[in-house]
């Protein structure tokens, strides 16, 4: 029986009350409960899709008569822009012109198209056109021209003009004077991290068009219900008449949020050009951008206090951050406020504004920066007192979010810790430091830890349908961004109605089904949804029994499912499923689950540790990565191999941000130098280390009926203070900035 | 959008090539892509079936086809065993596609990477403007001596084929010639804004490799560990007694410097002198390398 | 509107060239074949790699007219009569994949290396594929994939 609940869900650290829709839930596997198909090995559902070309992704989606759809993006910081509005329309195959005069077309309140444009790549204008030809002659014929005015794209110009974002976010606890005044030790330093772009291989992109006075849009997006809701609000529509798709799509990473500017102007120019179907498809360079970034901090202060044994008595630390997001500054503060024990700290986080694109959550925000700081600087604390830095981080362990001062439902971080040291060699790193290379290299190991959270929570919803054939359909409105979670989910339906995964379905990335499930982002999907799809399956199965009971004349309650066959509890009868649903007819059996509430009082973190070993050639400044070792602590691991491609790309990432990633303005023209792939540095196949996952895989007694909380982020936090431990550990030099690129370590290095 | 032409003789070639804003297209991993950053030709002259594409013995050295891929280059046995520096060079430029596709010709003729020179709302001085925005913004890639243009030879077999003292063969309307390949590059001038001296509506039409050194290396520092342009790209041959050193990534054109003191004369820029510092060092490995015992 | 001639996937066909196309385009809009992505059109990346003439090249910055004459296979031209190659189910046995908008492109270069060089080492493979850019980070399972496949084309014949 369902009913309505007040419960607390929380999103990336922010927690709200809500009321939700609650329904019975099974109770939760029991640790030694032996797993048939959750918790095994399995190939991605979608896998042969993906891999043979046929996935059909936003930007392969063709309807008929479709138009391109271009935006018109302003090339300076700041400026002033006229355009030839009617010029352009006048253009044959130019079927609609969006422009600064359409104050009307809106995102988030705001309008799209600026006449005075805040940063370069801003949209000034939109063309929907017949042939890429037409939207050529009409770029030309709208003709703009940019007054150029002043700007300040540079952090430290913004500082010294104290140019804030918003007001600055303080927080203290305890006394960090006392603190101090009790350390044997203080250390000091200042870090700094580079803007870092998502780059997701697929552009923004989305398809709109208008069939009567709904709205259907195929939007590559890691949330198609805040997107249908955007497109409600901004057309003024009944959601149910916003109908959005996204059912492949080729990465995010937190830059596509909601409808995204390109699928709205998308869904703008085809209501223009008649209801006909519009595709806006982004350049890279727009990716580059105006697609979003991970916020720069132009300076992490840390001052962090300890006595001999390595007690953390008083941490300060002081955030400066270039655009980061808005109402949401201070996650750079909070691995100092969080991850290790210490009552007495002083956390500033002030935002500067910059005239460039507003940041977008890039996986892990605030927290990774923050990590890369607070985790070097901890290295730098163990240097100083002597102590191995795993040690350090032993010396202050502590179960309670230091924050509310709840606990946590579970925290594995020690086992994660030694794990890693004992795949890592970690005992010993001195020798391997120590030891001659015959390729003349420097080699060393560096640590570093991480905290995020990712318990995820209601409203979360799943269906599970049954047929004719026994073979089961899960169907959530969730989308699968390339996380897996489409496997993920089948597992859990079948092992938890009983059978084989071969009978399991899973339809996601529709807003049709009606079936509710939050934004891919903040590590929630697993969280959120696989209970959901747990309490469906249950239901269903619940059903199933009661069937069977009529048709084999015994009480449900002497059945189970086993293997896709009805048995009963003494083994006397084992009927195949089919023996049962093969008399539904055209009927479907339906079960229906919803995500229960968080537990109270409690904080659901993950937690993991990571070491790498670097290489590094002295002399030239070249550094490699050649191993990294990932331990997490995720709770119960449900689909294991798309969990280690989540850590070892996640690895991956974190190494491109250490090593090579930084997006560079050009301090006179303040507009982006780097915006392509081969001046914005990934890292490729050749710079991928061996990479070494494993996970805890301890149940957390009390998150959600499933024991598992999100991967999708912890994985990248930790891994740029790993490998800038390690270069310190290899050679003495400690780099503070990050991308530590060649440059950055050979003018270290000379000091 | 580049008008494409396909003509069916060297002839026919060389007349196109002769107009306005025409260039010789052959792998096009150059020309092509410079559409998307405006720069690129008004037409493209599809000389790839009218050149040469192989390798052959020529006197006690090679013939390199201008259409030859440069991983067809990377490849060849003659190659690596004979010409150490240029099979090395050949084998870390771009990306195996790029390789795949890229002529030795287009790499000779590339422009440079310079990230305002290709800056798609920006019109530098090379491209034909007023304004050198490496020297007054970001140029910690760029060059180690003040000029016009700040930016820097990209190709590594230029590099690899000048310590290597090879020649290119060049056709145009004024007939065929042959020149030393340092011939080939000179710094951009007011009156030239390219420092590939062709003149327009000439052809590379192959390089001759001449008897092979003693021993060549090519050393060479990206930033990460594959399709990277080089930083700084240092090639060394010895023939006998006498040593050649060739860099590029340091100067606009590939440059030959002085064995016995090979940055004497390349002091750095505000932005660069950390890679004054890597190219010291690689020219010393590079010379180590081709040292004898 | 030019007209060119090419076999692509193994038969041969005629087809359009709109003016300035790519081929990496003309795969996509007049031959209706999707597979091969375009994520930078300026070929950096390697998300369109196709086959030409046995070669892996980047469809994006290739000439639709330079394609005349040549064979070109794509992605949707791999494996055997609507069954995924060893190396396709490689790649999903493995995992080498996560949002999948580079795979194509990771597939089409594995099948070149496998064809130049059946039994590759770790270094061989992180080499022929470094133009593959895979922004999810599935390196390591993309080089399980095709090391598993080598051995099991090695097995069968």
């Amino acid at each position: 029986m369902a009913k309505l609940q007040k419960t607390t869900v929380e999103m990336e650290g922010r927690f709200e009350e809500r009321w939700v829709l609650v329904e019975e839930e099974p109770p939760a596997w029991e640790d030694e409960r032996p797993l048939n198909v959750a918790g095994t090995r399995v190939a991605r559902l979608t896998g042969p899709r993906r891999v043979s070309g046929a996935a059909r992704y936003v930007s392969d989606v063709a309807l008929p008569g479709m138009l391109h759809g271009v935006i018109v993006r302003s090339p300076h910081a700041h400026a002033t822009v006229e355009l030839d509005v009617e010029a352009a329309r006048a253009v044959p195959g130019v079927l609609a012109v969006l422009s600064p005069a359409d104050a009307d077309v809106t995102q988030g309140r705001n309008p799209i198209f600026q006449s005075e444009p805040t940063f370069a790549g801003a949209p000034v204008a939109a063309l929907a056109c017949e042939t890429a030809e037409a939207a050529r002659a009409g770029m030309e014929a709208l003709a703009p021209r940019y007054t150029v005015l002043g700007f300040v794209t540079d952090a430290a110009q913004a500082l010294a003009e104290q140019r804030l974002q918003e007001d600055p976010v303080e927080s203290e606890t305890g006394d960090v004077e006392a603190g101090m005044a009790e350390a044997d030790v203080i250390v000091e330093a200042e870090y700094a991290t580079a803007a870092q772009v998502h780059h997701a291989l697929e552009p923004h992109c989305g398809v709109a068009q208008w069939l009567g006075d709904e709205l259907h849009a195929y939007v590559s997006t890691q949330g198609i219900w805040d997107a249908r809701t955007e497109f409600a609000r901004a057309f003024e529509l009944d959601p149910d008449r916003v109908h959005v798709t996204c059912e492949f799509m080729g990465g995010g990473f937190g830059a596509k949020q909601g409808a995204t500017t390109e699928g709205m102007v998308a869904a703008y120019l085809s209501r223009a050009a008649a209801g006909r179907a519009v595709r806006v498809f982004n350049d890279r360079r727009a990716e580059g951008v105006a697609a979003g970034h991970r916020s720069e901090t132009h300076t992490q202060t840390y001052r962090i206090g300890a006595r001999r044994d390595g007690t953390l008595t008083a941490i300060e630390v002081t955030s400066v951050i270039a655009n980061p997001m808005r109402g949401w500054i201070d996650p750079t503060t909070t691995p100092a406020r969080t991850l290790y024990r210490c009552a007495n700290v002083r956390a500033q986080a002030i935002p500067l504004l910059i005239d460039v694109e507003p940041s977008n959550a890039f996986r892990a925000p605030g927290i990774m920066e923050g990590t890369f700081g607070y985790e070097s600087a901890l290295d730098e604390l163990a240097a100083a007192l002597s102590l191995d830095p795993l040690d350090l981080r032993r010396a202050n362990d502590v179960d309670v979010d230091q924050i509310s001062g709840l606990p946590y439902t579970a925290k594995n971080l020690e086992a994660c810790i030694d794990r890693a040291a004992e795949l890592a060699g970690w005992a010993e790193r001195d020798a391997l430091r120590d030891r001659e290379h015959p390729d003349g290299r420097k080699r060393g190991l560096g640590a570093a830890c991480q905290i995020w959270w990712g318990g995820g929570g209601p409203p979360a919803h799943a269906l599970v349908r049954m047929g004719h054939d026994g073979v089961v359909t899960v169907v959530t409105g969730a989308q699968d961004i390339g996380t897996g979670v489409t496997t993920a989910f089948a597992q859990v339906a079948a092992e938890e109605l009983g059978l084989p995964l071969d009978r399991v379905r899973v339809e996601v990335g529709s807003t049709r089904y009606g079936v509710y499930a939050p934004v891919s982002g903040g590590s929630q999907t697993m969280p959120s949804v696989a209970p959901a799809v747990r309490s469906a399956a249950y239901d269903l199965r619940g059903k199933l029994l009661e069937l069977a009971g009529d048709v084999f004349e015994v009480s449900p309650d002497d059945l189970q499912i086993v293997d896709g066959s009805f048995v009963s509890l003494d083994g006397a009868l084992r009927e195949p499923i089919v023996e049962v649903t093969g008399k539904l007819g055209k009927a479907q059996l339906v079960g229906t689950g919803s995500r229960g509430p968080n537990p109270d009082g409690m904080r659901v973190n993950t937690f993991g540790c990571q070491i790498a070993q670097v290489a590094v050639d002295v002399a030239t400044g070249e550094i490699s990565v050649e191993r990294v070792v990932a331990v997490h602590d995720i709770g119960r691991v449900i689909a294991p191999l798309q969990a280690r491609s989540q850590v070892e790309g996640g690895v991956l990432q974190g190494l491109g941000f250490a090593l090579m990633e930084e997006r560079v303005i050009d301090p006179t023209t303040g507009t982006v130098v780097n915006a392509n792939l081969e001046d914005y540095k990934l890292p490729t196949h050749a710079d991928c280390p061996e990479i070494v996952v494993e996970f805890i895989n301890r149940p957390d007694p009390h998150a959600s009926t499933l024991g598992l909380k999100g991967l999708g982020e912890p994985p990248i936090v930790p891994t740029a203070p790993a490998i800038a431990n390690a270069i310190y550990h290899a050679t003495g030099v400690r780099v503070r900035t990050s991308p530590i690129t060649r440059r950055r370590f050979l003018e270290a290095r000379a000091g | 959008m580049s008008a494409y032409v396909r003509p069916a003789s060297i002839d026919e070639a060389l007349e196109l090539l002769g107009g306005d804003g025409a260039q010789p297209l052959a792998g096009g991993t150059d020309l092509v892509p410079l559409q998307s950053r405006g720069k690129a030709p008004g037409s493209l002259v599809d000389v790839r079936a009218l050149l040469g594409d192989a390798i052959e013995p020529h006197g006690d050295g090679l013939l390199i086809g201008a259409a030859t891929r440069v991983a067809d280059v990377a490849g060849d046995g003659r190659v690596a065993e004979r010409y150490a520096a240029l099979s090395q060079a050949a084998g870390a430029a771009a990306s195996p596609q790029l390789r795949n596709q890229g002529t030795v010709a287009g790499n000779l003729a590339q422009h440079v990477r310079c990230w305002y020179f290709r800056h798609p709302d920006l019109t530098c001085w090379l491209a034909g403007g007023d304004t050198c925005y490496a020297q007054i913004g970001d140029h910690r890639k760029h060059g180690l001596e003040a000029g016009d243009c700040i930016s820097v030879a990209p190709s590594d077999l230029a590099g690899a084929l000048l310590a290597l003292d090879a020649k290119v063969r060049i056709t145009g309307a004024g007939g065929e010639r042959s020149i030393p390949i340092a011939e080939l590059y000179a710094r951009p001038r007011e009156d030239h804004r390219s420092s590939v001296q062709l003149a327009h509506g000439e052809l590379i039409t192959a390089v001759e490799l001449p008897a092979p050194p003693d021993a060549s290396a090519y050393e060479r520092a990206g930033e990460r560990a594959a399709w990277t342009f080089a930083l700084a790209g240092i090639a060394a041959a010895r023939f006998g007694d006498s040593l050649r050193l060739a860099a590029i990534g340091l100067t606009n054109e590939p440059r030959l410097l002085d064995p016995a003191d090979p940055l004497g004369d390349l002091p750095g820029l505000e932005q660069t002198g950390w890679k004054r510092e890597l190219a010291g060092v690689l020219c010393e490995r590079a010379l180590a390398r081709v040292s004898p015992g | 509107m030019t007209e060119i001639t090419l076999t692509l996937n193994g038969r041969e066909r005629q087809t359009s060239v709109p003016e300035g196309a790519t081929l990496a385009e003309l795969l996509r809009e007049q031959v209706g074949l999707t597979g091969t992505k375009i994520a930078c059109a300026e070929g950096t990346c390697g998300a369109c790699t196709v086959l030409v003439d046995g070669r892996a090249v980047l469809s994006c910055i290739l000439r639709a007219e330079q394609a005349e004459g040549a064979e070109v296979t794509t992605i949707e031209g791999l494996g055997d009569e609507g069954a995924l190659s060893a190396l396709q189910r490689a790649f999903v046995e493995e995992d080498a994949l996560q949002c999948g908008f580079c795979t194509a492109g990771q597939v089409v270069s594995a099948t070149a290396l496998l064809a130049a060089t059946p039994r590759p080492t770790s270094e061989q493979v992180r080499a022929a594929m470094s133009g593959n850019l895979c922004r999810c980070g599935a390196y390591p399972g993309i080089e399980r994939a095709v090391l598993r496949a080598a051995d099991e084309l090695a097995g069968a014949s």
